[in-house]
């Protein structure tokens, strides 16, 4: 399983709460996933700024160096990694699900593995093993639930957060890995012509659904919700009644399967 | 006939022991260059000794005693025996000064050799148990060879046999005493210890009066990043710096840190002990084989092994020693202020973290996720920047970002972010209003200080989070600034100065007692009863403020009972050094150990002044004594006045709305 | 809500007004139903069969008493049957692929449909296009039009590729103006950024709200909104718009013009890997079981847990004590969850730990001490033993599953 040539591919992430440049999650489980597999040989390629220093936490990872894709701001990484893949011996290339910045609209493994023909697998937890070019690969489910694949090679997988945790980044290790510009050409995304990005806003919680036509009905059901909402307590009942008040909360809620 | 042996014996251990001193050096040498003042530490070398160590082990009184007796009588011993016996200058009174030395010597050797008859578990065994008989050897075997000398025995009294006694005892002494002080014996500790006295890395510590605050030097140092060639830290022997590695020789093994250490006490793999000993182990090459002291808990001697060039913590097994017995460490400095030969291992294990985080990215527990935090949003908890205020929305604080200076800057620390330790400050808050103090916060421009990241090992986040609150802080003006984390408060005061930030920091206790000294605040009689108070390590140990927070105390009218270890001997609440961010398990938790020693004093209340003391002891199972910071205790009793007067802000504006 | 019989002149009103859309809903459930082929039959006797009056003469009643006021207001919840939406030569199609999980349209998809009726406007269709053995019948109070479904084998398990054909075929035979998909984990954001990418769309993901032809979707990490004009293909968030409520649909079955042409597929669907729910990480874990101070007895415990299907959690003092390890902590100081439902037994709930369930959504508790925190901040608190109560949780979850079982059965 050495001699798998894996390829990842990294973005620059925002931290969800304060905003600031960072290693983006997913994109460090596709790292961490590939240096499980392919340990220093790991190729990690980046579209963006040889200059932008969050980079660095990906070298922090243990990396000797990293590809960039030399791309202006805001530019379409796509032709440029399709171009830099295809030239390439990889035969796994990992991502991961989502840009944590721009549109995010994590279309980028499905137009890769379209563009390059290959097969993709999504939310990759882990490689079982590799034998006579195909892989036997354990795919993330919601809920923690996994399930098993067998995937012929080259292929490209995407991970989400079901892939393994990344290691920490160490700043030794980031000081000294080498960013490694490439030139490539230039593709401008048109979507910024025509969409606008904005500050996100709060989407209001949906308050229960009442599915009465009439606006009595709704009326009725909305403050029958006000009067009876929330801190219920019970007090001095049998363990027979609290076990059937706790299992009827469950059943609404729907986590009792 | 006996002369010639003895001198032969005297010039034979002498030589050997001269070139084991120079091998010894050399070892020590092997470290990285570290400036010392070469003549001047020699210098000062003997006042260091007789004065500064010996406060430390005057806290023996037994010990003390017994060692003033040996030690003093061996030197003059030694000195004088090499005048009398190595230059045959056999004059009738420097007899008699020897014989006086060796008597005084065999006395404390005695009581050394009491000591050895069941010491306790602190200490070590093996060739120390040896030590008391090689010094009733030494001092008999010249007290007898050197009656000729005073004369009170005739020249060659005993003939042949006596002088074959004679010259194996004292061979036997000179060997241990002259031969093994430079090769590595239990006597090796005198040797490297007046050596380390002099070129100490931290020379402060030695100011006068001793202990006082003046006198402290706690601040980790700073690693210079701009020296690309400098290791990040200390993966081998070698990485230490050259007085770093003499400093380890100095250990006598007294085991007085072992006794003091809060994570041995809990069973967690760590004594300060076998830590300096298993350096030694490295700075010398070798196996842990050799040692006879208490071992780490839970992790059998004689499985590690290490050399100057080899990786001290190897990941899996074997190494110098497990990464888990550094992370161990809540860096609470009872090892440090405890050690009679004045050995910062807190400084090492530091160092050795910082290689650990920095080079192997290798911070165990929630470690790695919370130096992310600080690095995306400058506290650990990785919340958002901007809800660092939200505690105090409805207090409208003075923000410096307003008003570019005022008296005192209120440094409000990461527990801004936590709900119990809000209470505290808003304690404070109501505190400085009603004494009317000028103040003012950082608001959101604040920082974590750094200190967790830097005892986590992260000295880069530290000092990238050290320099932007500097620069945030040299845009204002202010007198003072005022913390109630003595964490900020050590990391503000004393270890900002490295990277260019000096400032005057007070803890709030320290405040609170001047307010109150000055009048500024007029306190009723507090509700507590029954209180005692817990030392933070970090106001204690590290700044040697133990009064002001009891005055304060006393000033709201509270009788403290004292917990039998408080003040220096304080024991750490185990939440300092990331402790609780890296969690090692062990047979108990160190806070449970502490509100143990809370109990024991019948105290329904512990008054504390740290945030994570607060949610140490809070975290302590039920029924409990309750915990109160200083400042809700003095907000507490404090007597409003009756007509309140606004702060100088929120009454301006009131006149606006009224026109 | 009194159980007191109650007249409703405008339910009365409503059964003799004949254009309101209510109407048919206010008429006695089996005045009136669509008959086998798509018909709506009437039954003029039944509302001429009257009641017998209090002297025992038979009566007939046109006033709409009977029928308006006959229902007891108290219980909305009787199947109201909506009027019926009929769109016979649709000016365009939108084309939704649901995710029917568990075979059964879910809240999301209920969404989605929801979206797409605001696509499809008073003159397009919506059309559902599923996979696999139907077992849901409520397509038509979804919001769907016209109802294809994909039938076989073929799509059996995990079949992206597959499923991909498909809808291909789909995008040939029925050229929708839109594509509408859940974006959700359980298939739909997969296979609609497989489509976008197959069809080379660009599609609008996340998209959480769509008016006046523009569409807002969330995008990076959730702090900025991308506001475009709606695309051919939308990959929506659950509660993008409201469902379906007053409307019901033909859900008329449509065929593939074309059959679908299937290849050897890439990847192959081994199956399901066993998952130990205790293995789930706390964070992504949905319902938490999460034990404290107060639990005695931790073979129970871990016995309720399994029975419920829960994951474990603990209170920092459950795993200080060494009866849970350290990566089941929850709170500010271990694991922040985010539950939907958060069962904490035997918790008396530490600042620290309120903190780290603070996303959760429906919080119960149960504790001996009726005076802590965990039970102030619960939505159901329960005072009492621990013990007891999980043993009786864990009868009663029991008996619902054999119950369920012989339902099925």
């Amino acid at each position: 399983m050495t001699d798998l040539h894996v390829v990842a591919l990294v973005s620059v992430g925002a931290h969800p709460t304060s905003g600031r440049p960072r290693r983006a999650e997913q994109d460090a489980r596709a790292v961490e996933l590939g240096l499980r597999l392919a340990g220093e040989q790991l190729q990690v390629v980046h579209a963006g700024d040889v200059a932008d220093e969050a980079l660095r936490a990906y070298l922090g990872m243990g990396l000797p160096r990293l590809t960039v894709l030399e791309q202006p701001p805001r530019a379409d990484a796509l032709p440029a990694l399709v171009e830099h893949l295809a030239n390439s011996p990889a035969q796994l290339v990992l991502t991961g699900s989502q840009a944590e910045t721009g549109e995010g609209s994590g279309m980028l493994p499905y137009l890769l593995a379209e563009r390059l023909g290959w097969p993709l697998v999504v939310g990759l937890a882990d490689i079982e093993s590799v034998e006579n070019g195909q892989a036997l690969v354990l795919q993330a489910l919601p809920r923690g639930q996994r399930r098993r694949l067998r995937v012929r090679l080259p292929f490209l997988a995407s991970v989400d957060n079901g892939a393994p945790a990344a290691r920490q980044s160490a700043f030794g290790p980031a000081r000294r890995g080498q960013l490694q510009a490439q030139e490539s050409a230039p593709a401008v995304d048109p979507l910024l012509s025509v969409a606008t990005l904005q500050p996100a806003r709060l989407r209001p919680k949906r308050l229960k659904v009442v599915s009465a036509g009439s606006a009595a009905e709704r009326m009725r059901a909305a403050t029958r919700k006000a009067t009876g909402g929330g801190g219920q307590t019970l007090e001095g009942v049998s363990p027979q009644a609290a076990a059937e008040a706790i299992f009827n909360v469950l059943l609404d809620e729907g986590v009792l399967r | 006939m006996l002369d010639t042996i003895l001198q032969i014996l005297l010039s034979a251990a002498l030589g050997l022991a001269v070139l084991g001193a120079v091998k010894r050096f050399s070892m020590w040498r092997r470290g990285r260059p570290a400036p010392v003042d070469w003549l001047g530490g020699l210098m000062k070398m003997p006042r260091r000794y007789l004065v500064d160590l010996h406060h430390v082990v005057e806290r023996d009184k037994y010990m003390s005693r017994t060692h003033v007796a040996t030690a003093g009588g061996f030197v003059l011993a030694a000195l004088l025996a090499v005048v009398v016996h190595g230059f045959g200058l056999h004059a009738r009174i420097l007899g008699f000064a020897l014989l006086a030395a060796t008597a005084l010597m065999f006395v404390g050797a005695l009581f050394v050799a009491r000591r050895r008859r069941n010491p306790p578990s602190r200490l070590s065994k093996g060739p120390w148990m040896r030590l008391p008989k090689s010094l009733l050897m030494f001092a008999a075997s010249f007290f007898l060879a050197t009656l000729p000398v005073a004369g009170i025995l005739p020249e060659g009294f005993g003939g042949w046999l006596m002088a074959v006694i004679l010259a194996v005892g004292v061979a036997w002494g000179v060997s241990e005493l002259f031969f093994g002080m430079a090769w590595g014996g239990p006597m090796k500790h005198a040797f490297a210890g007046a050596l380390h006295l002099a070129w100490h890395r931290r020379p402060e510590r030695f100011r006068a009066p001793h202990n006082a605050s003046a006198a402290r030097s706690s601040g980790l140092k700073a690693l210079d990043f701009e020296d690309i060639a400098a290791p990040l830290g200390v993966g081998k022997p070698r990485d230490f710096t050259w007085n770093q590695l003499l400093g380890f020789d100095a250990c006598v093994q007294c085991g007085r840190c072992e006794a003091m250490c809060p994570a041995f006490a809990a069973g967690q793999p760590l004594n300060p002990k076998k830590l300096i000993q298993d350096m030694v182990v490295g700075l010398a090459g070798g196996s842990d084989k050799a040692y006879f002291g208490s071992p780490y808990p839970g992790i059998p001697v004689g499985e590690h092994a290490g050399a100057p060039d080899q990786p001290i913590v190897v990941a899996g097994a074997g190494g110098l020693l497990e990464a888990d017995t550094l992370w161990s460490c809540t860096t609470c400095r009872a090892c440090v202020e405890e050690c009679p030969m004045m050995i910062e291992h807190v400084d090492a294990i530091v160092d050795m973290r910082r290689h650990l985080t920095l080079e192997k990215g290798a911070t165990p527990g929630k470690g790695a996720e919370v130096l992310d935090n600080l690095i995306a949003t400058d506290n650990p908890g990785g919340f958002a920047p901007g809800g660092r205020l939200n505690w105090a929305a409805d207090l409208d604080l003075p923000l410096m970002s307003e008003q570019h200076s005022a008296e005192v800057l209120f440094w409000v620390g990461d527990g801004a972010f936590d709900m119990r330790n809000q209470r505290s400050l808003r304690a404070f808050v109501k505190i400085l209003r009603a004494a009317h103090v000028d103040f003012a916060v950082l608001g959101l421009e604040e920082r974590d200080s750094g200190d967790l990241a830097r005892r986590l090992g992260d000295e880069a986040t530290f000092q990238t989070l050290a320099r932007r609150n500097i620069a945030t802080l040299s845009g204002y003006r202010f007198a003072r600034i005022v913390t109630c984390d003595p964490h900020s408060f050590h990391v503000l005061k004393n270890e900002y100065g490295a990277l260019g930030g000096h400032y005057e920091v007070m803890h709030h206790s320290t405040f609170i007692d001047e307010l109150v000294r000055h009048g500024a605040l007029r306190l009723g009689q507090s509700k507590a009863s029954r209180v005692t108070y817990h030392d933070p390590c970090y106001l204690g140990r590290y700044n040697g403020e133990y009064e002001a927070p009891r005055a304060v105390l006393k000033a709201t009218g509270i009788e403290v009972s004292e917990m039998q270890r408080s003040g220096f001997r304080s024991r750490c609440c185990g939440g300092g050094g990331g402790a609780p961010i890296t969690d090692i398990p062990g047979t108990q938790r160190i806070p449970d150990m502490r509100m143990a020693d809370i109990r024991e004093t019948g105290a329904e209340l512990v008054a504390v002044g740290c945030p994570q003391c607060t949610a140490m002891l809070e975290g302590v199972v039920g029924p409990r004594p309750e915990v109160k910071d200083i400042a809700e205790l003095v907000a507490e009793a404090l007597i409003e006045p009756d007509a309140p007067v606004k702060p100088s802000a929120p009454a301006a504006r009131e006149v606006a709305e009224v026109q | 809500m009194s159980d007191i019989i109650r007249r409703d002149p405008r339910a009365e009103w409503i059964a003799r007004n004949r254009l309101h859309p209510l109407h048919a809903a206010m008429q006695k459930s089996d005045t009136r139903w669509m008959g086998p082929n798509g018909l709506i039959r009437k039954n003029p006797h039944a509302l001429a069969a009257g009641f017998v009056g209090p002297s025992g003469l038979k009566r007939i009643d046109r006033s709409g008493a009977e029928q308006g006021g006959g229902q007891k207001r108290s219980a909305p919840e009787t199947a109201v049957r909506l009027p019926l939406h009929l769109v016979e030569q649709p000016s365009h199609l939108v084309a939704v692929v649901p995710d029917m999980v568990g075979g059964r349209l879910g809240s999301h998809d209920r969404d989605v449909f929801g979206l797409a009726r605001q696509l499809a406007g008073a003159t397009g269709a919506v059309l559902a296009v599923v996979f696999g053995q139907l077992r849901e019948d409520a397509f038509d109070t979804a919001g769907a039009d016209r109802l294809l479904i994909l039938e076989g084998d073929a799509y059996d398990g995990y079949c992206p590729e597959q499923r991909l054909l498909a809808l291909r075929a789909v995008e040939s035979g029925f050229a929708p103006r839109h594509w509408l998909l859940p974006d959700s984990r359980s298939g739909g954001g997969e296979l609609g950024r497989r489509l976008a990418a197959s069809l080379g769309e660009r599609p609008a993901t996340r998209v959480w709200q769509m008016r006046d032809g523009f569409c807002s979707s969330r995008a990076g990490a959730g702090r900025e909104d991308l506001v475009q004009p709606t695309p051919r293909l939308v990959l929506a968030s659950a509660e993008c718009a409201e469902p379906v409520s007053d409307t019901r649909h033909e859900a008329r079955q449509v065929e593939l013009p074309a059959p679908v042409i299937s290849h050897l597929p890439r990847m192959e669907d081994l199956g399901a890997v066993a998952v130990d729910p205790s293995q789930i990480p706390l964070a992504e874990a949905e319902f938490i079981l999460s034990g404290g101070n107060g639990i005695t007895d931790w073979n129970l415990f871990h016995r309720a847990a399994a029975i419920l299907g829960a994951t474990e959690g603990a209170s920092r003092v459950a795993v200080d004590d060494g009866h849970m390890p350290r990566a089941r902590q929850v709170g500010a100081t271990g694991t922040w969850v985010t539950a939907r439902v958060y069962l904490a037994v035997g918790i008396s709930g530490a600042i620290q730990h309120l903190q780290g369930i603070g996303a959760c959504e429906k919080v119960i508790a149960v504790n001996l001490d009726p005076g802590c925190d965990m039970l102030k901040r619960a939505d159901l608190a329960v005072v009492g033993d621990s013990a007891a109560i999980l043993q009786a949780l864990i009868e009663r979850v029991a008996a619902h599953r054999q119950g369920g079982r012989r339902d099925a059965a």
